[in-house]
């Protein structure tokens, strides 16, 4: 069930961020551990789309994780302990140890960073920065190079439909797919250059470039409580990072 | 007072001016309909008012433009005034053609789409959920307001676009071709909508490709042809004043059909003649093919998850937004039969009724019309006739081929389809290159599909264009390409959703014309249509989708 919104999008992406910045502060596997099980774990299967982010996880950590795995765990100079000798290649205790913890902190990176932005409202997100007064064309170009990408991809479909209907076969190979990507790539971009060329002169219609500070439709969801928290996560996190690199 | 004084007007294409020795003058209240065949001049008109005076694309315009009392003379040198787009829309709002290109991409909902234009003036947050709230009842919007604006139907879209136009509460309103795609129902509440903005003072221009049945009190109709006047006056004048010598026919009228070609879309048993009825399909007259079969069929939409209008929001990330997502277990896309198409449909997320038991048979020669309020499944209907969409359950078999699991590309032997959306249709770079398209992909010879292509371009008066790019021409000869696109590829069925929308007298003549010759040459044709005269005029019977069923209205 997809969980009902009851942060401002900038709350949860400095947390995510911060957090990030915590694991990396605390170079320590027992709390790389502590926030995947603790946060990470519990943030995805409660995003409402556990699946679509574990895929994401898989496709984005994955490689990431079995060649650090294989560096490190063959390859790791400092290692002693040796396990096993494949040829060149050593097995060692210490390099296995290594390359897990450097894994645990990888895995805890793109989940926080993965689940905050897959499970981020991009429309409540522009609508915190157009409440917050952020500059309108930067929110636009944020907006429109997050919105790009279904764009893209409903405008790649039409021509496609279109070119289905006119007689183009698309089979299940790789060779027919990827003839079918050329296919639609040239009217595609043309029609995105097309449609921004109307578009500017759309968005000038309808007041874009009015000076002024723009509004939105979308109820600001931010509230005193959640700044003061954003700017005491901010501090405390500082302090605390100072504080363990000069003592550790 | 906002008023036009046009010397002249001229394209960078050395063509001849677009517009000439025209004033146009529109007081505050006051409605007037520019009317005018393709290529009259309307949309440049248009433009021009709103303050688009195409110096930065090397057009040249001689003349006035003057608003409030501030005129500005233009000369056609690069020294004349700029325009300030936002200062100038503050005052004079527009409503170009084709609304997916006038859409923000800024906007997750319709909501948020309608409020772009004030928001970016600074109205607060406040008063612009109640301004939506307002133009949404009046132009009948409010059960779209939680919808992705891109999703919807072409009738929902034009009148969302119509909406932030008028949530922009200018002094004057320009709209080229508003009603464009609209159901009956749609363009009475535009129609009211834009008297009850005229009745508080805002001085409406629409143009129309014909002249109107009806328009608000006290309208005038300015005629154009070849970027003149030819005629200005009240409409009930302008209706009296044989204007079709002019190319501009009237609405809702019958098109002229060519002599030679009337016989064969009547004379034929309706499907409440000897052929029984549409719930009773594959029955056909005595030695008639059967060319098109739908039995039985389902398709359900799942419902679109219901967004706030405002303030917190639940998620967007519910999948049950999107009517054919790969985890809808109903009516599917090609997509999911192995054929790569996009999930997306134009006419899918319309969040109708769904299709609950349709049965149609089509046999050759004849004509068949779909009609339907916006959003009732009609486009839904014709996308399931050439495998764009797969039913839930039921069979569809169209020129003896049963649509099972094919690729939606191996059908366009058998079925030619003519979207709704022309602009969603076209993607090569020659008008030539588009038309053969469909030729060669299906197995023709490069030689003979250039050959077909040329012959379809010229039957329907656009041979001499086969050079240009097909957003070079104007939106009728964009439909024209789109239709000549179909015939070339040599189909025995042509399905064709909203063929009509926007044709001017003369364009929408030469489709019958053409249809009619098409099932007099053993072809059938379905299309979906508000323009119950054209329906009249040359289908063999008509249907209308109601409910998700269809309902017979009239045999031909």
């Amino acid at each position: 069930m997809p969980r009902r919104r009851t942060l401002d999008p900038l709350t949860e992406l400095l947390a995510a961020v911060l957090l990030v910045v915590l694991v990396l502060v605390v170079n320590r596997w027992e709390f790389s551990l502590g926030v995947l099980a603790l946060v990470v774990l519990p943030a995805v299967l409660l995003s409402g789309k556990p699946r679509q982010i574990g895929v994401a996880l898989a496709v984005v950590a994955g490689p990431l994780l079995i060649s650090s795995l294989l560096l490190h765990g063959l390859f790791f100079p400092e290692g002693v302990s040796v396990l096993a000798t494949l040829g060149p290649a050593r097995v060692t205790w210490e390099g296995l140890t290594f390359a897990t913890m450097m894994g645990l902190r990888m895995a805890v990176f793109t989940g926080v960073l993965l689940t905050a932005a897959m499970t981020l409202d991009i429309p409540q997100l522009l609508a915190a920065m157009t409440h917050r007064g952020w500059d309108r064309k930067l929110v636009f170009v944020i907006g429109s190079a997050l919105g790009l990408i279904p764009h893209v991809a409903l405008r790649a479909g039409q021509i496609t439909r279109a070119q289905q209907s006119r007689g183009l076969v698309v089979g299940r190979s790789p060779l027919s797919r990827l003839r079918a990507l050329l296919a639609v790539t040239t009217p595609l971009v043309i029609g995105l250059l097309t449609d921004a060329s109307e578009r500017t002169s759309m968005l000038e219609a309808r007041g874009f470039s009015s000076s002024g500070a723009r509004t939105s439709y979308l109820t600001d969801t931010d509230t005193t409580g959640q700044r003061a928290t954003r700017w005491v996560m901010t501090g405390v996190v500082l302090v605390f990072s100072v504080v363990w690199l000069v003592v550790t | 007072m906002m008023r036009l004084e046009c010397h002249a007007y001229a394209y960078d294409d050395g063509g001849a001016p677009a517009l000439a020795d025209l004033t146009c003058e529109v007081r505050a209240g006051e409605y007037v309909v520019v009317a005018g065949a393709s290529g009259s001049g309307k949309t440049t008109l248009a433009r021009l008012l709103a303050g688009r005076t195409g110096g930065d694309a090397g057009a040249v315009f001689r003349g006035t433009l003057t608003l409030a009392d501030e005129m500005l003379l233009f000369s056609g040198n690069p020294d004349d005034p700029r325009i300030d787009p936002a200062a100038w829309s503050a005052v004079v709002a527009y409503v170009a053609q084709g609304a997916v290109g006038q859409l923000s991409m800024m906007s997750a909902t319709v909501a948020e789409e309608i409020a772009f234009g004030p928001s970016n003036r600074g109205v607060p947050t406040g008063e612009l959920v109640r301004l939506v709230g307002e133009v949404a009842g009046a132009l009948g919007l409010r059960d779209l307001l939680h919808r992705d604006p891109r999703r919807l139907s072409g009738g929902q879209l034009q009148r969302t676009v119509i909406a932030a136009a008028m949530m922009q509460r200018s002094r004057f309103l320009v709209l080229d071709e508003p009603f464009q795609g609209l159901d009956d129902t749609a363009a009475a509440d535009v129609a009211a909508a834009l008297d009850a903005l005229r009745a508080g003072g805002t001085g409406v221009v629409v143009c129309e490709p014909m002249l109107p049945r009806s328009a608000p009190d006290g309208a005038r109709v300015l005629g154009l042809e070849g970027g003149r006047v030819v005629h200005e006056g009240p409409l009930a004048e302008a209706l009296t004043a044989g204007l079709g010598r002019f190319g501009i026919g009237t609405a809702g009228g019958s098109p002229r059909l060519v002599a030679g070609t009337e016989a064969v879309g009547g004379g034929r048993p309706g499907p409440g003649g000897s052929r029984g009825s549409v719930q009773v399909p594959g029955v056909t007259a005595a030695g008639s093919r059967e060319l098109v079969s739908v039995r039985d069929v389902r398709c359900r939409y799942r419902s679109a998850s219901k967004r706030p209008t405002s303030g917190r929001s639940t998620s967007r990330r519910d999948s049950s937004k999107r009517a054919f997502s790969r985890r809808n277990p109903d009516c599917r896309a090609a997509s999911r039969r192995g054929d790569a198409s996009s999930a997306d449909d134009h006419g899918a997320d319309t969040m109708g009724d769904g299709l609950r038991g349709v049965d149609l048979s089509v046999v050759a020669g004849e004509i068949v019309a779909v009609t339907g309020a916006n959003g009732s499944g009609k486009s839904t209907l014709l996308q399931l006739l050439n495998g764009l969409l797969r039913a839930d359950s039921g069979s569809v078999t169209v020129d003896g081929t049963l649509i099972t699991r094919q690729a939606t590309g191996a059908l366009a032997r058998h079925v030619g389809f003519l979207f709704q959306d022309t602009d969603q249709q076209l993607f090569e770079r020659t008008v030539l290159r588009e038309v053969s398209y469909g030729p060669r992909i299906t197995g023709a010879g490069k030689a003979e599909a250039l050959q077909r292509a040329s012959d379809a371009l010229e039957r329907v008066g656009l041979g001499e264009f086969g050079g240009s790019h097909p957003y070079e021409l104007g939106f009728v000869q964009r439909r024209l390409v789109a239709l000549a696109s179909i015939m070339a590829v040599g189909a025995p069925v042509w399905v064709l959703d909203e063929p009509t929308a926007g044709l001017d007298a003369a364009t929408r003549d030469l489709l019958a014309g053409l249809l009619l010759q098409h099932a007099a040459g053993s072809g059938a044709v379905v299309l979906a249509t508000h323009d119950a005269a054209f329906a009249r005029s040359v289908a063999s019977w008509t249907v209308r989708l109601v409910g998700g069923r269809l309902e017979q209205i009239d045999a031909g």
